[in-house]
């Protein structure tokens, strides 16, 4: 068990440094930010003092030294963009992000496990390629657009619903069924096909014939049996999520979460921030593996951990 | 089953967000900007987020009436010149920041003195660079010294915001403003929403409204959304196009002008026939219709609106003149030849449609036209490139202290950052303007530069455009047009 | 082994040729029975070709503007017309014309990115597996730690830096995605090399490559197909929302992500700018993803196609018997 510890440990490390290396020297290619930041008609005298002061006018080398420094203290420096400190931005996004994969993703597994337990009771029947068809449906629509239809049917058309924005719990209901749309048609599919395995076999038949609860049967010996696949994908959901595919969602509602923040940092070009979000969605996807790695220890135990 | 429970639960949940989220009577305004403020120091970004929020907050020494006029604010009546670099303000008296602290002579000197600090590294150093320093010569009273005489120093305070000098010191003064102004703040959720609430005992005309709140949105489409869905009483930026979906909008005349820069010393531009035909080529007024809606207004030849100092109304736009521009280019012996247009894309309303509109015209008065939008920071590297000028380069420019000195150095005056000629003649102008305080010379200076610069064709001036404001049914606000959000001029029915 | 030994070259060819067109009217058959597999074939043939011909059947330039054409309704609407079939976008530009040509880069985009990517993740993947050793686990502890990466944040920074053009996106992508294939080959090229005729080819001295290529590769044609295929749809998604970001193809290129993007501020007056296009990426995708189902059920071997599948796999064991007896003498010279 150590070994493995210490073993993931070396590997996340080897990832975030990596990941922070590529960011510094991509990074380091952008332009100027500095023309960026001032107006137009700036002076090349205010362009010049600017630059110095943001420290950009020094050797590539010498700052990367200093920026891994830096690292080790998790201090990013201030953002070019909001002139605060990188790293308390992150951790003022970072909540919003995983609060709509939390709402996203569990309205998902919420629906996902009756709904494949539905269709899997049948295979083949009508339910079963409703489910279906609609899960291949769900896994087709750009999430982008979705979210654009949502806005229009349910806040411009009924007003039922708030745009954009954060606040009350009803404004995360969009952008979260946006988020959880794809992953529940992926979980459904595999929920479905588990089940199907698991209602063939013997133990599942036997059980029924003498005379045991449906829902006993189904919910604690099948389901559980399928519990693994649909964690690791619930996992990988996760993942996927902070690792920036809820900027596209983000996007659409004007979500003040990591993802948006990304999107408007590298358009602004700036650099520090950029670089504080990349690293901070390095150490989640690791953390993230680590512990589904542990995760899976604790639901089936013969596992070797290696 | 367990399944329809929890959809009964679903159902039931869903039903008590739905009605949870009522709607707010005339008790609060909300307006979407086009992006948060990142930070509310009134004096260390050059930030429209910011300067959206604490133009409420903060009061200025001079402001401008709705249609541009400078008028005093703080100041009880317009600054006056005592020797040439010499201005005297004299305050109202009897106004507090909103913790308490008096606003003074004191007061203000400390404002200017935080801001002009190289130390404090201002963006908005540009707006006060001519400023030496301030020094209070009463409790009202106080001089600012330039550096050489400043004629549009007055336009320059109408960008001072004053602020407290003992809070300003707190180091939490950048998320928790106090200042003069109608409304005091409330709170900042980050990302989400700033409120203000109405100063009861602010110092001028009561504000209407009692409370605000800032949203921000970056995207125009959510923006409209926000607007069409109600949840909005006012956006910014709105699209041309909107203006007869949203429930009401109001348009003036803004602060930008897109124009063309003529390179005047090499290249085919070299050639002033060139110059003029490529201007007689375009047809602005299809530009203003066509793209704009009508929201844009053919600009007079001359980088400013009417509503700058420094118009001359005497000088009008090129014609557009198809025929004539023909025939130029070709005694010209350019015909067929190839010029090149920078542009970009994305940074300003329809930039790239503008750029490509140009084009078009300029092929049909017989040049080839070598279009290059590039990505912003390359294009910036082209516009600001002293050693190899493009023919062409599409800019827009945008000038908030609303008088000719700020454009003409930038993009008129041989050197500038944007400036494509070396005409002597123009330049001497301009700098004999920037420092005469007479106010009628220094108004015939410009007039003089501006037909100066017209005759010689440097510049294909296109358009100066509306600021539209897209509105709910119950808020009232006729528009500025020096794009201020002033919440004490909007009324809510 | 008792396998038929064919004398000449074109013997082999012919019954090759023959047990091809044989299992060609087998799945023809097959997807006779699965209607919505059938579906997505057509549909996706369909869209090949429209894009393919995309110059000769739209009706406009796509990039041609109009300004006095401007958010021009379809043609059932009062104010339609029939030169607009489906309207016009805010720069007076046809929208049946863009969409159809909306086609091309999608599927452009997505068969390079699965070109590029599964070529060098079936290469890494093979060597892993074949080779073994230090090349393996260099090359598994790549794919681990790239996998752990932030994909789309790297993706959509790198392309803000270098600038994005449809080539940077299909490098984009292609570096992001290569893992899945390299990951799936090592495994099959792990449990083939137990096989009998991998092992037969190594004891008469081939030499790796050509075992990789001639022996192994061909075997993993029917899982990377599925796999590519699956893929594939994953990356019209991704283009398009790159697109829409406004971080993958540029204008004046068509994309529909991109027109997506455009039609998103017009959306209340116009419709047809958003719902259009946005419906073009959600067809294709579930075109694709009704094809790869359908495979996937008949290169199941759990699933109800097991004989369909033994007899597939019995065709491709046979040819490359047949393969392997052919290479046999000039090898053992």
């Amino acid at each position: 068990m150590g070994r493995f510890i210490y073993r993931r440990l070396v590997h996340g490390l080897v990832v975030i440094l990596g990941v922070t290396v590529i960011v510094f020297v991509v990074t380091r290619m952008v332009g100027d930010p500095v023309q960026v930041m001032l107006p137009l008609e700036s002076t090349p005298e205010q362009r010049a003092a600017f630059e110095q002061k943001l420290g950009l006018d020094r050797p590539i080398p010498i700052q990367f030294v200093e920026f891994m420094g830096n690292l080790v203290r998790l201090d990013f420096g201030e953002s070019l963009w909001q002139k605060r400190p990188a790293m308390d931005i992150v951790f003022e996004k970072l909540p919003m992000t995983i609060l709509l994969t939390a709402v996203g993703i569990g309205f998902a597994c919420v629906m996902a496990i009756p709904l494949g337990i539905i269709a899997a009771l049948r295979p083949g029947g009508v339910v079963d390629r409703v489910t279906v068809f609609g899960s291949l449906l769900g896994l087709s629509v750009p999430q982008f657009w979705l979210g654009l239809l949502f806005i229009v049917v349910f806040a411009v058309q009924f007003k039922i619903l708030p745009t954009s924005g954060t606040g009350t719990p009803a404004h995360i209901l969009l952008p979260a069924l946006t988020m959880g749309l794809p992953t529940l048609a992926r979980l459904v599919m595999l929920v479905r096909s588990s089940m199907i395995d698991e209602l063939n076999r013997q133990y599942v038949k036997t059980s029924f014939a003498k005379g045991l609860p449906f829902v006993r049967v189904v919910g604690l010996h099948a389901l559980r049996n399928a519990g693994l696949p649909i964690m690791t994908l619930v996992g990988w959901e996760v993942i996927r999520s902070l690792a920036g595919y809820s900027v596209v969602v983000e996007t659409v509602f004007a979500w003040p979460g990591i993802g948006l923040t990304a999107i408007q940092a590298i358009e602004r070009e700036d650099l520090i921030l950029i670089q504080a979000i990349v690293f901070t969605a390095a150490v989640c996807v690791v953390l993230i593996n680590i512990a589904m790695d542990f995760l899976y220890k604790l639901i089936d135990p013969r596992l070797k951990l290696a | 089953m367990n399944k329809w429970r929890g959809l009964f639960l679903a159902a039931v949940w869903l039903g008590i967000f739905l009605t949870g989220s009522a709607w707010a009577a005339c008790e609060k305004v909300t307006i979407a900007l086009g992006s948060e403020p990142t930070t509310l120091d009134p004096q260390i970004r050059e930030d429209g987020g910011e300067r959206a929020v604490n133009d409420n907050i903060y009061d200025t020494v001079l402001t401008r009436t709705p249609e541009g006029n400078l008028i005093p604010h703080l100041a009880a009546q317009m600054p006056e010149l005592v020797s040439p670099d010499t201005w005297e303000v004299t305050l109202r008296p009897g106004i507090f920041f909103h913790n308490g602290e008096p606003m003074d002579a004191d007061a203000v000197v400390y404002s200017i003195h935080r801001v002009i600090d190289p130390d404090f590294n201002s963006e908005q150093i540009s707006f006060f660079s001519t400023i030496k320093e301030a020094r209070a010569t009463g409790e009202l009273t106080l001089h600012v010294i330039t550096n050489g005489p400043d004629p549009i120093l007055p336009s320059r305070l109408y960008w001072l915001k004053v602020v407290p000098p003992v809070h300003s010191k707190d180091p939490k003064f950048a998320e928790k403003p106090v200042g003069t102004g109608p409304y005091r703040f409330v709170t900042w959720q980050r990302g989400q929403y700033i409120d203000l609430e109405r100063n009861e005992d602010y110092w001028g005309t009561a504000p209407r409204i009692p409370s605000v709140r800032y949203r921000f949105i970056e995207e125009p489409g959510t923006r409209l959304a926000g607007l069409m869905a109600g949840e909005f009483d006012l956006i910014t930026n709105l699209l041309p196009e909107f203006t007869s979906h949203v429930p009401r909008s109001v348009n003036v005349l803004g602060l930008e002008h897109p124009i063309i820069i003529l390179n005047a010393d090499s290249g085919i531009t070299k050639d002033l026939q060139v110059r003029k035909a490529l201007n007689y080529a375009v047809n602005k007024m299809a530009l203003a219709n066509g793209l704009f809606e009508g929201y844009a207004q053919v600009a007079q030849g001359q980088l400013l609106s009417p509503s700058f100092f420094g118009y001359n109304d005497e000088v009008k736009a090129y014609p557009y003149d198809p025929d004539r521009a023909k025939k130029m280019i070709e005694e010209a012996g350019a015909k067929g030849q190839t010029i090149e247009l920078i542009g970009t894309s994305g940074r300003w309303l329809k930039d790239r449609d503008m750029v490509e509109a140009v084009a078009g015209y300029w092929e049909q008065a017989g040049l080839k036209v070598d279009v290059r939008i590039f990505e912003f920071n390359e294009y910036l590297n082209r516009l600001f490139d002293r050693k190899t000028r493009a023919d062409a380069i599409f800019v827009v420019s945008s000038n908030e202290l609303l008088d000719a000195d700020k454009s003409f150095s930038a993009y008129y005056k041989a050197g500038g950052v944007g400036a494509s000629n070396t005409d002597q003649t123009l330049a001497s102008l301009i700098d004999a303007a920037r420092s005469e305080t007479d106010e009628q010379k220094r108004q015939r200076l410009y007039h003089q530069a501006v037909q100066r610069a017209y005759d010689q064709a440097y510049f294909v001036w296109l358009l100066n455009i509306e600021d539209i404001y897209g509105m709910s049914q119950r808020l009232e606000w006729p528009g500025r047009v020096d794009a201020r959000l002033l919440i004490q001029e909007m009324a809510c029915r | 082994m008792t396998q038929p030994r064919t004398d000449t070259l074109e013997q082999a060819l012919a019954q090759n040729r023959f047990e091809w067109w044989d299992s060609l009217r087998e799945l023809g058959r097959e997807l006779k029975r699965d209607k919505p597999g059938l579906i997505g074939v057509i549909l996706i043939t369909s869209l090949v070709l429209m894009a393919v011909f995309a110059p000769y059947i739209s009706p406009h330039d796509p990039s041609a503007q109009d300004l006095t054409a401007r958010l021009a309704p379809p043609v059932w609407y009062d104010k339609g017309t029939w030169n607009h079939i489906l309207g016009t976008d805010h720069l007076g530009r046809d929208v049946l014309s863009r969409s159809i040509h909306g086609a091309r880069v999608s599927l452009w985009v997505g068969t390079a990115v699965v070109l590029c990517a599964g070529g060098f993740g079936v290469v890494m993947g093979l060597m892993a597996g074949y080779l073994g050793g230090r090349t393996d686990a260099f090359i598994m502890r790549w794919i681990d730690t790239q996998v752990a990466f932030p994909g789309l944040l790297l993706a959509l920074i790198i392309l803000a830096v270098i600038g994005p053009s449809l080539t940077t996106v299909v490098v984009v992508l292609s570096l992001n995605g290569w893992m899945v294939y390299g990951r799936m080959t090592r495994s099959a090229v792990l449990s083939i090399r137990q096989s009998p005729y991998v092992e037969a080819a190594e004891v008469v001295g081939c030499r790796w490559p050509r075992i990789l290529f001639r022996h192994i590769l061909p075997n993993l044609t029917s899982p990377l197909l599925t796999l590519a295929i699956l893929e594939f749809a994953r990356i019209v998604l991704a283009e398009a929302a790159l697109s829409f970001l406004g971080l993958g193809i540029q204008p004046p290129a068509t994309s529909w992500g991109l027109d997506v993007a455009m039609g998103k501020n017009y959306m209340f007056m116009a419709w047809w700018l958003v719902t259009i296009p946005g419906c073009a990426i959600a067809v294709t995708v579930l075109a694709i993803n009704l094809v790869a189902s359908w495979l996937r059920l008949i290169s199941d071997p759990q699933e109800r196609e097991k004989q369909y599948a033994r007899h597939m796999a019995g065709v491709m064991r046979k040819n490359l018997l047949a393969a392997l007896e052919k290479e046999k003498p000039p090898e053992a010279l």
